[in-house]
């Protein structure tokens, strides 16, 4: 055979939503990169799942705004690019689009921005190997092709069915290939194992045709709008909740699927404690094995014609050769490869693991599974890439701190990636005296380390963190009181709220460790809550601004209102140090002025001096007729000779 | 000399006044022992009476009280009968029975009239205040104060009362401690509300008696002010003696545990704070302690305890202690010293604090009022529809067409949340109404809450800013002042051309003297012009370019032809110009002013030309301050009222003189006029405390001290006598008239905590968990009791640590 050897710095696995977020990242940086894919096109997972062909991910092209950032915060099948019309809305213009639609829109993603994927490269084996003293990677795809990686991305997503070992699991249907007619389910009796989204996307399908459709997995249904997680379940897949409530002869179950077993003839289902001891032999169930014989009223005690098993999917870690394989998650029952809080597997230096396989790092808490949330996780890796790697710093806008609560307040307003991966991308803002540094969309988890991963060295001054946060947990989500909107009891806001949070220092990962229950970060020195708002709008200048203006002035221990020119003026002649913003300012020429009548309110509201007790109305007057003269031509009448 | 005393003595005295008064203390003299007594030396307070009456009978019965009090102080209370003793001078003539007089000796040291006397209380205020003359400063202004300050600094702390009516409790408490403390402390009286102010006391209208301490003695320069401790309490003997007991211990040390200390806080009724010291750490705690002790003086005494001494028993987990009048020490921990400082005084001393600052913190912490200047303004306009006409929207999709069109597109970028956008998109309105119809010009605006890609694109990161565009030009960026007049001026001055290329000796002419482009004129009167032999010259280029950038703020022209620069030179009287060079008029008629042109880069000749063309003798206005303050030089500041009297304007010519040679050099000399600035009026008092007859001189030295020094307003303003006074100050030899304070500006409100507030309502909610759990560590009941599936049952907690329930609190 051939050896053909192909060298890149970048290698990405998998032409999915991630692997071409990340091309597009690489590509952008004019980064040495190859995406290896190994079927014909892009995003094909999407080709055969969801079964039932309706994504519900939300397509909402209507916001009433024009805000191109805002509106990612409603477009959750978009990938991010510099290409204003290149958004998923081209495509389809369903909420909830055809499944069909996304490999389209993946396609169109690769071909305009002329995106290096490589189909049809089947990798079976990924090696580690020492490249100069560097970890690389060596993956050998189906043709003996190697490819030398200085650096690997897997974003091969997850498509390995979950299955549980229980006696009879040989006559479950799988979700992957059950028909999807629901004519082949007329007048059957179908035990679904699962409660999550394909396993109610099954049922709501067969609804109109089977007579009896049971769901069963250990843990309760977890409603997504009540838990904030979409990946729990949906309300467009809930119809069988209704027909469960409502007595329609469909009903939930719970329970361990490792204690049950299933009888071969009739899909009886009965618990392993039932068989004899030695009772390996399936065929042998017999009455006295079902726990109807036990129970009369046994919930599930009638056969079934068909058991289908939607439990999701696993990692495929089988095409790591031990040198690079990623440990197994500790949660998620170790479906998914565990890797640190800055996406790197744990282990394997040099391999990053970016879309739906890094979802152990937000896994049930936020949307790292999801295109709408790994769209921005794989911008930051991209960004700690060009730091480790290029020595290229994670960029920072560098704002006067006069501009500081402007600009939190456009974030908080705007800014999707805060928004969608609520609790673990914030905003970090360095403070550095009479300016800042605003990095955005950093990896919560990992702040301890924010320094070698950002490139951005720390001062003393310590530094500020913005996060989205659903607040205290509520069990009663439709129940009176669920809206929060007094502002000093912003902390109990049920609802998705901005959270600042001020160190003095840089959090150490022992602080992270034993952070409160449920929080995203450790206790601050100072916090603030800015109250939840019904319209997502936190610009109100009683309820958000001005507690977040003395939130801020207590951590930087300074006085940040504005000041009228005219005030900065007394200031500056009579105070050896006038205010900040009349230093940041005024002092730099760029004074506020006003106007009379405003400075009418500011007298009126007994903020501003009133020197104005004998003079006769002069200055400001003049203005109009100075303009009036201004636009004349007329050589003025002002006091220039002195 | 005649005061001996201590403080025990003292406090035996304030005893005495409570007890029972055995036997009269008020003595009578003949003629033969009031003799006597004018020979002793000694102190007395006679009064001279024929007769009594009602009035005087209970004027006899208050001078028999204060011969007691008076008797400590070694002063003898007497009376005389005249009906029995008529002693000459004294017991005739009428103010015999209305006056009472204090005697040194046979001299008189003051004699009183028996209504301001009136009981024993003005007695012994007003005596001892007499006698204590020469030791207690009497001052009327912050000035006067000033001046005792800075005599007593590196020397002696001083005690300041404020004594709005003499003769009360609080004056005669006042006087009795600066009989005890007067070798001390410089005591000083005042009762006039400009020292109040000058204390900062918010609140004039109280007549409340009030006291400081001036801890002036321990400042480390002459030029720092001396920090001052207000005395919260009423003024009363018993206080003002704790307060100064205070001020002199901020720390004590001590080997013994807490509850055996005796310090003299306890028995002043005081909190003391015990601080643990390590014998590793001694150094660190005890700076640790004394700089609390500074912080917290006057209100908690602080003691430090050794560890090493086997006295000590405390257990080590605690590292302080404090103890209520009246209760047990109470042993915490101490994370830092703030948080010690916040303790004391937003908990345990706050009951006393809530009485004196209630109505203060009452208005400042109502936390949904606005309490910042410009929102509030902007509020308060939220019902006022902003009618934009005049200003063109732009969008993503209009923007690139919109800013290429006109010779000049000036676009506002926005935040509609933002305050001071929202305030000076008023002042942009006004600007784009004045300039509606005038052709090339056109007014835009970007609101970056919804074009966020457009603010990005352009790079911009402050808001609001305002960018000029012009076709096929890089963007230009508004410097100026956020106001209708200056960007009105600025638009109208980017019109013309940068810079006006002149090609005869009469377009230079004209152009100096203002004729050409006339209608610039009230725009600004000064003109710069360019001088370089010929276009080739390598300065050209430069100078072309630093024209283009100050497109809009200054009016520039280039005259680049030797021979015609020579003839027209040669035809102006006293001109002489070394090619290349500068040349500045600031007005018709006003001679030119000539600088030598260095060769240096476009930014360079910006800074060069924008300094040549500051006034030197400039009016200082809100709009122009920032300019003249960058020079950094100690201003010299006259103030002139609106009306334009011959006083204001001799004024400023006598202060040109001296310009005009130089001898200011070192100043910036500058004037206010009220009547166009009238915040003047306000400098001035905060200069001064009071707004004097004008025009008034002032120095202030700014960056280099605190200082303000007043033109003695007795002088005539002259140029010799300003020079003169210039000197003086120079020298050390005046006073300062007022102090600008360094205020730190820090947050004007108390801070809002949510964390202290979730430790109070959740208590659990915010704690660190302690070191064993881990991160995910949600509990794991891996139950082995079998559970029957069965719709009815309750649910079965989750085999999977990574699923927990309430995992949702996220």
């Amino acid at each position: 055979m051939h050896v053909t050897i192909c060298n890149h710095e970048y290698c990405v696995l998998g032409a999915g939503p991630a692997g071409l977020q990340m091309g597009y990242f690489l590509s952008r940086s004019q980064r040495d990169y190859i995406i290896l894919e190994r079927n014909a096109g892009p995003g094909s997972f999407f080709q055969i799942y969801p079964r039932h062909r309706k994504l519900i991910s939300i397509n909402k092209i209507y916001t009433g705004r024009r805000n191109k950032e805002f509106n990612l915060r409603h477009d959750w099948n978009s990938l991010l690019s510099d290409r204003p019309s290149l958004l998923f809305q081209r495509i389809s213009r369903e909420l909830y689009p055809n499944a069909d639609d996304f490999p389209r829109y993946l396609s169109t993603f690769v071909k305009e921005l002329g995106l290096k994927v490589k189909y049809g490269a089947d990798i079976g084996t990924i090696k580690a190997s020492d490249f100069n003293g560097n970890q690389g990677y060596i993956l050998t795809d189906q043709n003996g092709v190697s490819y030398q990686c200085s650096v690997l991305l897997v974003s091969t997503g997850l498509w390995v069915p979950q299955q549980v070992d229980f006696l009879g699991s040989d006559l479950v249907e799988g979700y992957e290939s059950i028909p999807t007619d629901p004519e082949e389910f007329k007048d059957q009796a179908v035990l679904i194992l699962g409660k999550g989204n394909s396993a109610f996307e099954t049922a709501q399908s067969i609804l109109g045709r089977a007579s009896r459709i049971h769901l069963y997995s250990p843990s309760p249904v977890r409603l997504a709008w009540q838990t904030h997680y979409v990946g729990d379940l949906r309300a467009i897949n809930n119809e069988l909740l209704d027909t469960y409530q409502l007595k329609s002869l469909d009903g939930l179950v719970e329970g361990r699927l490792e204690d049950i077993a299933i009888g071969k003839e009739q899909l009886y289902l009965t618990l392993t404690e039932l068989l004899d001891q030695n009772g390996n032999n399936i065929s042998k169930i017999t009455g006295q094995n079902l726990p109807g014989f036990h129970t009369d009223n046994f919930s599930l005690r009638q056969p079934y014609d068909r058991v289908i098993r939607c439990l999701g999917f696993r990692f495929n870690f089988s095409i790591f050769d031990g040198s690079a394989r990623p440990p197994q998650s500790s949660g998620a029952r170790g479906r998914l490869p565990g890797i640190t809080a800055w996406y790197e597997g744990r282990g394997t230096p040099n391999m990053f693991v970016l879309g739906t396989a890094a979802h152990s790092r937000d896994y049930r808490m936020s949307a790292g599974g999801f295109v709408h949330g790994f769209r921005y996780t794989v911008r930051a890796v991209h960004k700690i890439l060009e730091q480790r790697y290029h020595n290229i710093a994670w960029p920072a806008t560098k704002l006067p701190i006069s501009q500081l609560q402007s600009w939190i307040l456009r974030r908080v307003n705007e800014a999707s990636g805060p928004y969608q991966m609520f609790g673990v991308l914030g905003d970090i803002i360095l403070l550095r005296g009479s300016y800042c540094e605003y990095l955005e969309e950093f990896p919560l988890q990992a702040l301890p380390q924010l320094s070698a991963l950002s490139g951005r060295p720390l001062t003393d001054q310590g530094l500020l963190v913005l996060v989205m946060q659903y607040g205290l947990n509520r069990t009663d989500t439709l129940g009176p009181g669920r809206a929060e909107s007094e502002w000093t009891k912003a902390w109990r806001s049920n609802f998705l709220h901005p959270v600042l949070y001020y160190y003095n220092t840089l959090p150490t990962e022992k602080d992270m460790r034993q952070r409160p229950v449920g929080w995203p970060l450790p206790r601050p020195e100072a916090l603030h809550h800015m109250v939840e708002d019904f319209l997502t709008e936190w610009d109100q200048p009683i309820s958000h601004s001005q507690p977040l203006r003395r939130f801020l002035e207590h951590c930087l221990q300074t006085d940040l209102r504005a000041f009228y020119a005219e005030s900065c003026f007394l200031l500056s002649l009579t105070s050896r140090t006038p205010p900040l913003f009349c230093r940041q300012g005024y002092l730099r020429k760029q004074g506020i002025v006003g106007n009379s009548h405003l400075w009418q309110h500011a007298r009126e509201a007994g903020l501003m001096a009133d020197h104005q007790r004998d003079i006769t109305p002069g200055d400001d007057t003049s203005v109009s007729e100075y303009l009036k003269h201004a636009g004349a031509a007329v050589v003025s009448t002002m006091n220039f000779d002195l | 000399a005649h005061r001996i005393m201590c403080i025990v003595y003292l406090i035996a005295f304030l005893f005495s006044l409570t007890s029972e008064q055995c036997s009269s203390k008020l003595m009578e003299d003949s003629s033969q022992s009031f003799m006597e007594r004018m020979h002793t030396g000694k102190t007395s307070f006679i009064y001279f009476g024929n007769h009594v009456n009602p009035t005087i009978k209970l004027f006899m019965e208050q001078l028999e009280m204060s011969a007691d009090a008076l008797q400590d102080y070694g002063i003898s209370v007497v009376k005389v009968n005249c009906s029995k003793d008529a002693i000459a001078n004294y017991c005739t003539g009428e103010k015999l029975m209305t006056k009472a007089y204090l005697f040194r000796g046979s001299e008189v040291l003051r004699s009183f009239d028996i209504d301001t006397v009136f009981d024993v209380n003005a007695i012994v205020s007003h005596v001892l205040f007499s006698v204590l003359f020469n030791e207690v400063r009497y001052v009327h202004t912050p000035a006067e104060l000033l001046r005792v300050e800075s005599a007593a600094k590196q020397n002696s702390d001083i005690v300041v009362g404020h004594i709005p009516v003499l003769g009360l409790p609080e004056h005669r408490a006042l006087m009795e401690a600066a009989f005890v403390y007067g070798t001390k402390y410089q005591f000083v009286q005042t009762s006039g509300t400009l020292v109040l102010k000058h204390m900062g006391v918010v609140d004039l209208s109280s007549s409340q008696a009030r006291l400081w301490f001036l801890h002036c003695k321990g400042v480390s320069r002459r030029s720092d002010p001396c920090p001052s401790t207000p005395m919260r309490k009423p003024l009363n003997t018993i206080n003002i003696h704790t307060f100064l007991q205070l001020m002199e211990a901020p720390l004590t040390e001590s080997v013994l545990d807490p509850s055996e200390v005796d310090v003299v806080h306890l028995h002043l009724g005081v909190p003391v704070l015990y601080l643990f010291s390590q014998p590793q750490t001694q150094h660190l705690d005890r700076a640790t302690a004394q700089t609390l002790g500074l912080q917290l003086r006057g209100e908690v005494g602080l003691v430090l305890i050794h560890r090493d001494s086997p006295n000590v028993k405390t257990s080590l987990k605690y590292n302080a202690a404090y103890r209520l009048p009246q209760e047990d020490v109470k042993y915490f921990t101490l994370n830092s010293a703030e948080g010690v400082v916040k303790l004391f005084k937003e908990e345990l001393l706050q009951e006393q604090k809530l009485e004196n600052e209630e109505e203060d913190e009452e208005h400042w912490s109502d936390l949904d009022i606005l309490d910042d200047e410009v929102s509030e303004s902007v509020y308060r306009d939220r019902d006022l529809m902003l009618d934009l006409e005049s200003v063109i929207e732009l969008t993503s999709d209009t923007f690139q067409i919109t800013v290429t069109q006109d010779d000049i597109t000036v676009v506002l970028f926005y935040f509609k949340w933002d305050a001071v956008c929202m305030a000076f998109i008023q002042s942009y309105i006004e600007v784009a109404d004045a300039l509606e119809g005038m052709n090339g010009v056109k007014l835009a605006a970007v609101n970056c809450g919804e074009w966020t890609d457009i603010c990005s694109d352009q790079n911009v990161t402050s808001f609001p800013t305002v960018l000029i565009y012009r076709p096929m030009a890089a963007a230009q960026l508004y410097r100026g002042m956020l106001g209708t007049k200056s960007l009105h001026r600025f638009i109208l001055l980017s019109l013309g051309s940068s810079p006006y290329i002149l090609s005869s000796s009469a377009e230079v002419m004209s152009f100096m003297e203002g004729d050409l482009y006339s209608k610039h004129m009230y725009l600004t009167p000064v003109r710069v012009l360019g001088l370089f032999s010929s276009t080739h010259d390598m300065g050209v280029t430069s100078f072309e370019e630093a024209a283009r950038l100050l497109r809009g703020e200054s009016i520039l022209g280039l005259f680049a032809h030797k021979e015609m620069i020579h003839v027209w030179t040669s035809e102006v009287e006293g001109l002489s110009v070394n090619l290349p060079a500068l040349l500045v008029s600031r007005g018709p008629g006003v001679p030119y002013e000539v600088y030598s042109l260095p060769s240096s880069s476009p930014t360079d000749l910006v800074s060069l030309i924008k300094q040549v063309e500051l006034d030197r003798f400039p009016e200082l206005t809100v709009e122009n301050l920032p300019w003249y303050l960058e020079l950094g030089k100690p201003l010299l500041l006259l103030f002139i009222g609106k009306e334009d009297s011959t006083e204001s304007t001799k004024a400023l010519a006598e202060i040109k003189q001296p310009l005009s040679s130089g001898q200011l050099d070192s100043f910036l000399p500058c004037w206010i006029h009220l009547g166009r600035t009238p915040v003047g009026r306000s400098i001035l008092e905060k200069y001064l405390g009071f707004v004097p007859p004008l025009p008034v001189l002032v120095m202030s030295q700014l960056k280099t001290g605190e200082e303000v020094f007043l033109f003695p307003p007795e002088r005539p303003l002259m140029a010799k006598n300003i020079l003169q006074w210039i000197h003086d100050v120079e020298n050390g030899q005046e006073q300062p008239a007022g102090l600008i304070p360094d205020g730190k500006w820090g947050p004007p409100v108390p801070f809002f905590d949510f964390l202290a507030i979730m430790d109070q309502e959740a208590p659990t909610y915010a704690v660190q968990r302690a070191p064993k759990m881990k991160t995910g560590g949600r509990e794991d009941h891996r139950e082995n009791k079998h559970v029957t599936p069965n719709q009815k049952q309750t649910p079965h907690p989750s085999s999977n640590p990574q699923a927990p329930r309430q995992h949702s609190e996220l």
